[in-house]
């Protein structure tokens, strides 16, 4: 599959984060960002048919609506 | 719209039953066109005949393929602009002989593997000719769902998902992914219409790429 390349500019904080990420993951930055586009663009499809983003935790059965702007 | 190409040609080989060998066929990274024509044109007149051949045998529905209501057009359609999602095709003489599509943003859920990314296969499904619990006929290619996983399998571990794999499989699939594939059984989903989930750790993958097509 062709690739295009592009240069990402981050701050130090956004750096640290990314690289705790990919060790949390194990995956390298490049495969970490495109898993997020990914999940991005899917939460904004379900946003734009309406949905709502929530987590809900199994044990207490509490939800909390993610606000997405 | 599907495109008219795919992405990435690969070939492999399947296994022809009438000629008793191996034959040249693809792997094509990405559904177009060509196959959903064939889906069409091909793959649904010979499934209502073999339907129409069980339902003369009086074989209780239940027994009948349980994908014989997938639409592959609708499938496609609904998927077409999600990066998240991804398609694959079988081609041996100039027909699609197996089709299936992936999400790549689910997670694990096999202990120890929890909440690590894994490739999981949405759909997957042979030719009416190619299954052999469709009516008498032995299957023409065997070896389409084999080929199928070792592109998931792929994908996952181009990704960085080290070979992790999962999938929820129709009950008369169950076998071919527990014994076939090798998968770990994680039981019954009562969150996804009761089927069984299956999983594919890393070590699983290597053993099944291992055996290649001969698994």
């Amino acid at each position: 599959m062709a690739r295009k390349t592009m240069t990402l500019n981050l701050t130090g904080a956004e750096m640290a984060v990314l690289e705790e990420m990919c060790a949390k993951k194990d995956l390298s930055k490049t495969v970490l960002m495109r898993q997020a586009l990914r999940l991005y663009q899917r939460v904004e499809e379900r946003l734009d048919e309406g949905g709502k983003l929530f987590f809900e935790n199994e044990a207490t059965a509490e939800k909390s609506e993610i606000m997405m702007l | 719209m599907t495109d008219a190409q795919p992405s990435d040609i690969r070939a492999i080989e399947l296994y022809d039953n009438s000629a008793q060998n191996f034959v040249e066929a693809e792997c094509w990274h990405g559904i177009v066109d060509k196959n959903l024509a064939d889906w069409e044109a091909e793959w649904m007149p010979e499934l209502q005949r073999r339907l129409k051949l069980l339902n003369q045998k009086n074989i209780e529905r239940r027994f009948w393929p349980q994908s014989r209501h997938w639409d592959w057009r609708a499938k496609l359609k609904d998927i077409e602009k999600r990066l998240a999602n991804q398609s694959f095709a079988l081609i041996c003489n100039g027909m699609t002989q197996a089709m299936m599509t992936v999400d790549t943003t689910k997670r694990a859920r096999i202990e120890g593997q929890q909440t690590q990314h894994l490739i999981y296969v949405d759909y997957i499904e042979a030719a009416p000719w190619n299954r052999g619990d469709i009516a008498s006929d032995p299957p023409l290619y065997r070896g389409c769902g084999t080929e199928l996983i070792l592109a998931a399998l792929e994908l996952s571990i181009l990704e960085g998902f080290k070979g992790r794999l999962g999938l929820h499989s129709l009950p008369q699939a169950n076998r071919f992914y527990l014994n076939r594939c090798g998968m770990t059984d994680l039981g019954q989903d009562r969150t996804y219409e009761n089927l069984r989930y299956f999983e594919m750790t890393p070590e699983q993958a290597q053993l099944f790429i291992g055996k290649g097509k001969g698994a």
